[in-house]
């Protein structure tokens, strides 16, 4: 069994801290920018534990379908269609 | 410290771990923006000084289109967007 990757434990618990500082502001933020951003903040946490687990293909895959959800999401709430 | 190839990560680290918390604490959607363009650098540096592999270098480079392009459609869409008469 080789080494996956050089990374200690502390950067491996950082990135979780960062992964679920973004899924608690998810739910507690109130405007739904703020809930997309907390969302962002939480990929940008899960992606990089998937890179060191190794699964760097699924990684590419992640990172290219996310912003496409995003982006799906902003098209059908806009801030221009309903009120604005 | 025992391995000085490692002070990267760790910078890479400390600025993303500062970037989340400015994003969690700013009280407008402008300015968290800003700094969700400095977490997505950090993670990208991340990504790719994680595993000596040249593949982690197109996973870096996915994950910085994809994440500016989220960023940037998130903050033109709270700007006003293109205006459907």
């Amino acid at each position: 069994m080789q080494e996956v990757c050089p990374m200690n434990e502390y950067i491996f618990a950082l990135l979780a801290l960062i992964a679920i500082l973004g899924a608690v502001s998810v739910y507690f933020k109130r405007s739904p920018f703020d809930k997309l951003i907390g969302l962002a903040v939480m990929m940008g946490g899960a992606i990089p534990l998937i890179v060191m687990k190794g699964y760097i293909d699924v990684a590419i895959l992640v990172a290219i379908i996310m912003p496409l959800t995003s982006i799906f999401i902003l098209q059908a709430t806009g801030r221009n269609s309903d009120d604005a | 410290m025992e391995d000085t190839g490692m002070i990267p990560v760790y910078i890479c680290g400390i600025v993303a771990l500062y970037a989340v918390l400015r994003v969690l604490t700013e009280k407008q959607t402008l300015r968290k923006l800003v700094f969700l363009n400095v977490m997505n650098f950090a993670i990208t540096g991340l990504i790719v000084l994680s595993i000596p592999d040249i593949m982690s270098l197109f996973a870096g480079i996915a994950y910085f289109v994809g994440s500016t392009l989220e960023s940037n459609a998130i903050a033109s869409t709270y700007a006003g967007g293109v205006p459907n008469e």
